[in-house]
């Protein structure tokens, strides 16, 4: 009867905690992180008779977590590889944004800066219409300018991000190390897992994976081991490193990732992938600073093709054109590591050379290497570095000076800075260089019946530029410039003289002539001006392939491409994040019908282990009946 | 498989919201009217549309300039035509006056008659546009290009022509320089330009002659000299006889490819020139009628270089004219190319529109159809949520 007794109230008991398991379940069926338990029922040992082994009931043997240590890790992983997807897609379409107008965009802009020297040409004394093309350069600059302020802007933001995402997992990996410990404790109490402690720290894991990507060991006491980066430790058991921004060594206002660990640290930002850190790292990288790189190479080209064009011409007041727009220069970044003196002055050459890439500088045993930042490949260097004969490679001339060390870097960046610098040189709209600064004549008295052409500037710097020039034919195919040497006549073919050209065609009489001269007083000349008006279309880019117009319509696809790659990953990345927390909820997760069955099943066990007591309290009271009756 | 009920929430909740987005999305591109709202909907068109934008932006330009262009060539045109009746009744005056029945104060005022035309050329040669700017002065827009002294009428502008941009490939010269217009003209027959000697003392005349075979002549100064009466010889640059012969009146004289009539009888020692044509320009030609008509016609060699002066006005003032209405067509042709590309221009501005809307604008009726299909199942997602969502064991549980 004991028996009896005592089995049935093992089973009231192991029923009991099930029921306790089951409404843990349910009360914690909202609760973000949580694995659903299980009670571990099993017989309790039989006792031996001599007719067999009779059992003596049930018991608990522990309660179970239900969780997929492999599952878990796909859901981490699938973190870190949306939260970068999500970050660089959510950051890309901030710089998406910024390009979407396409009425106040750069292409119109570049358009209307045209179409204004364009009205310059059709009435190139109208002070009115200078004063409307100097108008649209300011507003072209100014749109330059703020396409760069606002990736400035989103490059700062970045920074700010970068610090606070490294402050999360630092407030991350030490809740984990704490974690860590109460579990080894709670082992050590009980010998059994747990299970809340565990679920608490497996949440923070994946916290932890969707700022940066992470790989786990587990120790047999609960603990669990968190690496980041290649391989460094965030998390040894109880203890945690730090995650700290370090100052890039060519530029302290931007941050590279440091792992501390002790006094030392270690620089991981080349190795940090995934996660929100690694989607900033990773936009900062890709697609914010090629994008400031290329405004900026975009900006050179615009300047080069202008500026070039309108020294070539003649103003208002009859002098040659200046600069119409000043650009910032080449930006040079001596690595906070560099031992030595050294320095490097760098210009940009040719905006047609320019690569869009950024370069490092290094002082070798022998000399200078030059190598393209990101890839490190090679590039070759012409000249010897002085003044006199500086370094050229991809459109920059660099001068080195001071005593570098061995092992010294620079990095120059050639276009990162040019629309800071970028400006309006001139305000009086007499300054607009509408005019050529020469102009041709056939002498009245000629009797052939050559004609000359109005001459172009080959070299507005010569400075015989302007000064009268006579071109006599000796015979009907040879002439004399100014009076000196006999030169070959080709009808039609180019003679060029103190930085022009003009071309003689038809046939002259002997005596002929034809001046070249200062064209002072031309005020109704618009030929610089038609000239400016084609230089966007001309291709000046990219080794003379792309015009300015083109390389803006480039660029603005190329943003468009890179945030829809950049959303398109993001979505697929999604989708795949969804299913391995599907995959893992399906086995952790819990569901309130089968808590609901479970319950029945339970309380259904238990009010038949508690009418099994009731049978032994009967049977009991027949016995004793019996024994008093006797 | 096992769904946890957590995650059946979740996974309703998310289909709900995606459907969310996609139809704030459509509403968006309905409210906008945009296909393309920003370059990453569509990289491709989008970039596509921003050139197509640029070349509308650009051929309209093209269109105001030619607007500019039509403008100034129509003020040339209307010079151009004013300059050609003022030849044309300067050319009558000049056929008046060729009349040997004239008395001299008919004459004197002939030329006072000339005189008020040649002022009246020189200000129509001197007009100005809308924009103050002189029409025919070259690029030298600002200064007066004729002026007047006694010496006669200097040309100061350039040679040269402003040419707007009216497409791509097309420039137009938007006027003509005062030098091509007034002063570069052929004188002569364009070859070369006859003259009389004036000490000549005979009655002789010549005209200005022509070419008959253009490979024989040689450029250069010739003497047409009477030995007597009855002969002739020409004498080149170097006084080496080239061709000689017997005068007959009326007949014409040939030498180096080219042939001359003197009429009159010549005098013994009477020389006529032929030198190469070069330029003169059209006030020169007036002033030389006037000159000539103011010049006395006492004596018989007088009358024949008076004649011989006349002929030769008339000539210059014919190829004047040819000249001036050369030029006038040639302005005429540009206008009808601006015309021709103006509606080139236009057809290509709809092509370019009607591409832009393609790539750009929205189909409004298949974006409303999304809309509502959007819409459809944004319902049924909610409301098949609102069902399972209340489906629980616990229900019948009590």
């Amino acid at each position: 009867m004991a028996d009896l007794l005592s089995t049935a109230v093992s089973g009231l008991q192991a029923f009991q905690r099930a029921l306790d398991t089951t409404s843990q379940n349910i009360a914690n069926v909202a609760t973000e992180g949580y694995s659903r338990q299980r009670t571990e029922i099993t017989t309790r040992p039989p006792q031996p008779f001599g007719n067999g082994w009779v059992g003596s009931g049930a018991q608990v043997d522990t309660i179970t977590r239900l969780y997929d240590n492999l599952l878990a890790a796909q859901v981490q992983s699938t973190n870190s590889s949306f939260g970068s997807a999500d970050t660089l897609a959510t950051q890309a379409a901030r710089v998406n944004n910024i390009f979407a107008d396409t009425n106040t965009g750069l292409s119109a802009s570049l358009q209307n800066f045209t179409n204004a020297l364009q009205d310059v040409a059709n009435n190139p004394s109208s002070i009115p219409s200078r004063q409307a093309l100097l108008s649209q350069a300011q507003v072209l600059n100014d749109r330059f300018k703020s396409y760069d302020t606002q990736l400035q802007q989103i490059g700062s933001d970045v920074e700010a991000q970068i610090g606070s995402e490294a402050t999360q997992i630092n407030t991350l990996g030490s809740s984990i190390a704490q974690l860590n410990k109460q579990i080894a404790a709670g082992f050590a109490q009980t010998g059994q897992p747990p299970n809340d402690l565990l679920d608490q720290r497996d949440k923070l894991l994946d916290q932890l994976s969707q700022h940066i990507d992470i790989s786990l060991s587990r120790q047999g006491d609960g603990q669990v081991n968190v690496f980041v980066g290649s391989g460094q430790a965030l998390v040894l058991a109880g203890t945690a490193a730090q995650v700290t921004t370090i100052a890039d060594p060519y530029n302290v206002a931007r941050h590279n990732i440091g792992l501390k660990s002790g006094s030392a640290t270690v620089d991981i930002t080349a190795n940090t992938t995934g996660g929100t850190l690694g989607g900033l790292l990773d936009f900062r990288g890709k697609l914010l600073d090629s994008a400031r790189d290329t405004l900026g190479q975009l900006s050179a080209g615009l300047v080069e093709a202008v500026n070039t064009q309108h020294q070539a011409g003649m103003d208002l007041n009859g002098a040659l054109g200046g600069a119409l727009f000043s650009i910032g220069g080449v930006q040079v970044q001596a690595s906070s590591s560099n031992a030595g003196s050294g320095a490097a002055a760098v210009t940009r050459t040719s905006a047609g050379a320019l690569t869009g890439e950024n370069y490092i500088l290094r002082k070798t045993a022998t000399g200078w290497d030059l190598r393209n930042a990101d890839t490190g490949v090679a590039v070759t260097l012409a000249g010897a570095g002085t003044v006199a004969s500086p370094f050229t490679a991809d459109g920059l001339s660099i001068v080195v000076s001071g005593t570098a060390s061995t092992g010294d870097n620079f990095l120059i960046l050639p276009t990162r800075a040019a629309v800071a610098g970028l400006s309006v040189a001139i305000s009086d709209p007499t300054k607009v260089a509408a005019a050529a600064p020469i102009r041709t004549a056939a002498n009245p008295a000629n009797t052939g019946s050559a004609t000359i052409s109005q001459g172009s500037v080959l070299d507005a710097t010569n400075p015989a530029l302007r000064s009268p020039v006579t071109i006599q034919f000796l015979t009907a195919s040879t002439y004399s410039i100014n009076g000196a040497g006999s030169f070959a006549y080709t009808a039609g073919g180019p003679i060029t003289a103190n930085g022009w050209q003009v071309q003689i065609d038809g046939t002259p009489a002997v005596g002929d002539q034809f001046t070249v001269s200062d064209n002072s007083g031309g005020a109704g000349d618009n030929r610089n001006a038609l000239a400016l008006a084609s230089a966007l279309s001309q291709p000046v880019l990219n080794g003379g392939t792309t015009s300015v117009n083109d390389a803006a319509s480039q660029f603005y696809g190329s943003i468009g491409i890179q945030t829809q790659q950049a959303q398109a990953t993001r979505d697929a990345q999604k989708v795949v994040n969804q299913d391995a927390v599907s995959a893992r909820d399906s086995v952790s997760g819990v569901n309130l019908d089968e808590e609901a069955a479970n319950m029945l099943r339970y309380q259904q066990a238990y009010q038949a282990a508690a009418q099994v007591i009731r049978v032994a309290s009967t049977l009991f009271d027949t016995l004793i009946s019996v024994a008093s009756r006797a | 498989m096992r769904i946890s009920t957590a995650g059946l929430h979740n996974l309703a909740l998310q289909g709900i919201t995606d459907r969310d987005a996609d139809l704030a999305k459509t509403q968006s591109q309905i409210a906008t009217g945009k296909r393309i709202q920003s370059p990453a909907d569509d990289p491709a068109a989008a970039t596509q549309a921003v050139q197509l934008d640029r070349s509308l932006s650009e051929s309209q330009q093209f269109g105001r300039n030619a607007d500019v262009a039509t403008n100034n060539l129509s003020l040339e045109e209307q010079a151009l035509a004013d300059s050609n009746d003022l030849l044309t009744s300067i050319r009558d005056l000049a056929v008046q006056a060729n009349s040997g029945a004239l008395d001299p104060g008919s004459r004197q005022a002939i030329a006072t008659q000339l005189q008020a035309q040649l002022q009246q050329l020189v200000d129509l040669a001197n007009r100005k546009n809308g924009n103050n700017e002189y029409l025919f002065s070259g690029f030298a827009t600002a200064a007066q290009p004729f002026i007047q002294s006694a010496a006669g009428v200097s040309y100061v502008g350039d040679q040269n022509v402003r040419q707007l941009q009216t497409s791509q490939t097309q420039h137009v010269s938007v006027s003509d320089s005062g030098y091509s217009v007034f002063v570069n003209i052929d004188s002569g027959n364009g070859t070369f330009v006859t003259a009389a000697n004036p000490a000549n003392t005979g009655s002789g005349t010549i005209d200005a002659g022509s070419v008959t075979d253009p490979t024989a002549w040689v450029p250069g100064t010739y003497r047409l000299q009477f030995t007597s009466g009855t002969a002739y010889q020409v004498l080149d640059s170097t006084n080496a006889v080239v061709s000689s012969g017997t005068y007959t009146p009326g007949n014409s004289i040939s030498f180096r490819g080219i042939a001359v009539n003197v009429g009159g009888q010549p005098a013994t020692g009477d020389e006529f020139t032929v030198s190469p044509s070069s330029s003169q320009d059209v006030f020169t030609t007036v002033k030389q009628l006037i000159a000539t008509v103011g010049s006395s016609t006492v004596t018989d060699a007088q009358r024949a270089q008076y004649s011989t002066r006349i002929a030769a006005s008339l000539q210059q003032l014919d190829t004047s004219l040819d000249h001036v209405n050369a030029v006038r067509s040639s302005v005429g042709a540009r206008l009808s190319t601006l015309d021709q590309t103006q509606s080139t221009r236009q057809d290509n501005e709809v092509t370019l529109q009607t591409s832009l809307s393609g790539l750009r604008d929205l189909d409004i009726a298949k974006a409303v159809t999304q809309l509502n299909l959007q819409q459809v199942g944004l319902q049924a997602a909610q409301a098949s949520y609102a069902r399972i969502a209340q489906l629980s064991l616990f229900n019948y549980l009590g």
